[in-house]
């Protein structure tokens, strides 16, 4: 953030207007990151700090696919679980991980059937402890949004995420989930409810 | 590398605002000429809570670090930032776009920078400034002995 740099004072800062989460402005794309690399360290020639320099090149937008429509017929269903929508989606995972070699899944050390289990059992039984709980989550997360990259009009990443908060068991799992370790009396809970399971822009979501 | 709040949504810019998020201030700036860049060796430390696949993820106030040594795969980098604010899918698609190794790599090869230090470093952002303090004057010794005289921070 500008501000807060304003406020620090660092030595030198290079200041961009890429999204928050893409500091080198746009993936696959090396000639843009060897641009933004090579300003900030060009920086260091310089000692008339502390400075903050503009960086003068934007990332190019996304295509605008608002209407975009999921092409994979994901919406839940009544009857649906969150374990049975996983399982839908694991082919699209496995193509997703096959062509870029890798994945951010990973953290908790759950296969992303036991991570499921585990939101699961949190939504209908004890909570169990905040930070398994927090790492499933978030492998569950990276699982979904690397799946629908690989959907065959996998949209962007800005209509991937309106999809997962619009469209997923896993999403309205959730915020199911975010009252009940609220009203838990386990600090570490309230702080996963509060702060670090609902984006601020999806909070609106929460009834 | 920083945007400005009123670019955020508006929730997004209450979350981040400086009445809730405490930026610590100091009386001077430390900014030291060095040697040219053809000759500096660089390291990058992130803050995007990046380490090793089954190192020990990053937890709410955890202002340690973790350790990315140069040659570690891409398919052996994970992300346990705690936030949920800010995008992963560009992580997801292309880890440079968070963490620059290859881009690096490639400026050090062309001659553009010295070296590239021998070892990475990752921090997870939010963190109470005074939660990493130790953690980065000891991390400050790990560079002087891995002979960096450059550090490329990437917030996310």
């Amino acid at each position: 953030m500008r501000e807060h740099t304003e406020v620090v004072r660092p030595p030198r800062a290079l200041w961009v207007t890429f999204e928050l989460g893409r500091p080198l402005g746009v993936p696959d794309d090396p000639a843009f990151q060897g641009r933004v690399l090579r300003a900030a360290l060009a920086m260091l020639e310089r000692t008339d700090g502390p400075l903050i320099v503009d960086y003068p090149e934007e990332a190019p937008g996304e295509l605008d696919l608002s209407g975009w429509a999921c092409p994979i017929a994901l919406a839940p269903r009544p009857e649906d679980t969150l374990l049975a929508e996983i399982g839908r989606l694991a082919t699209w995972y496995d193509r997703a991980v096959a062509r870029r070699g890798r994945t951010t899944v990973g953290m908790s050390g759950l296969s992303v059937a036991a991570a499921g289990a585990l939101v699961t059992e949190a939504l209908a039984g004890d909570l169990p402890a905040a930070q398994p709980l927090k790492l499933a989550i978030d492998d569950l997360r990276a699982f979904y949004l690397e799946a629908a990259s690989a959907f065959p009009d996998p949209g962007t990443s800005r209509t991937r995420r309106a999809w997962f908060w619009d469209e997923t068991t896993f999403a309205k799992a959730l915020l199911a989930l975010q009252p009940k370790l609220a009203a838990s009396g386990d600090r570490q809970h309230q702080i996963l409810a509060n702060l670090t399971l609902i984006p601020a822009t999806e909070r609106h979501r929460l009834s | 590398m920083v945007k400005r709040l009123r670019d955020l949504p508006e929730v997004e810019a209450r979350h981040l605002s400086l009445d809730r998020v405490v930026c610590p201030t100091y009386d001077d700036t430390p900014l030291l000429a060095g040697p040219p860049l053809a000759g500096r060796r660089v390291a990058i430390i992130s803050t995007a809570g990046l380490h090793k696949r089954g190192d020990r993820p990053f937890q709410p106030g955890d202002g340690s670090y973790r350790v990315i040594p140069a040659e570690t795969p891409a398919a052996d980098l994970v992300m346990s930032h705690i936030s949920v604010n800010f995008d992963r899918t560009g992580f997801q698609q292309d880890h440079n776009v968070v963490f620059p190794i290859d881009r690096l790599r490639e400026l050090a090869a062309a001659g553009g920078v010295g070296s590239m230090a021998s070892v990475h470093y990752s921090f997870m952002g939010a963190f109470p400034p005074d939660a990493a303090e130790p953690h980065a004057r000891h991390l400050a010794g790990l560079l002087k002995s891995d002979k960096v005289d450059a550090a490329l921070l990437v917030p996310v």
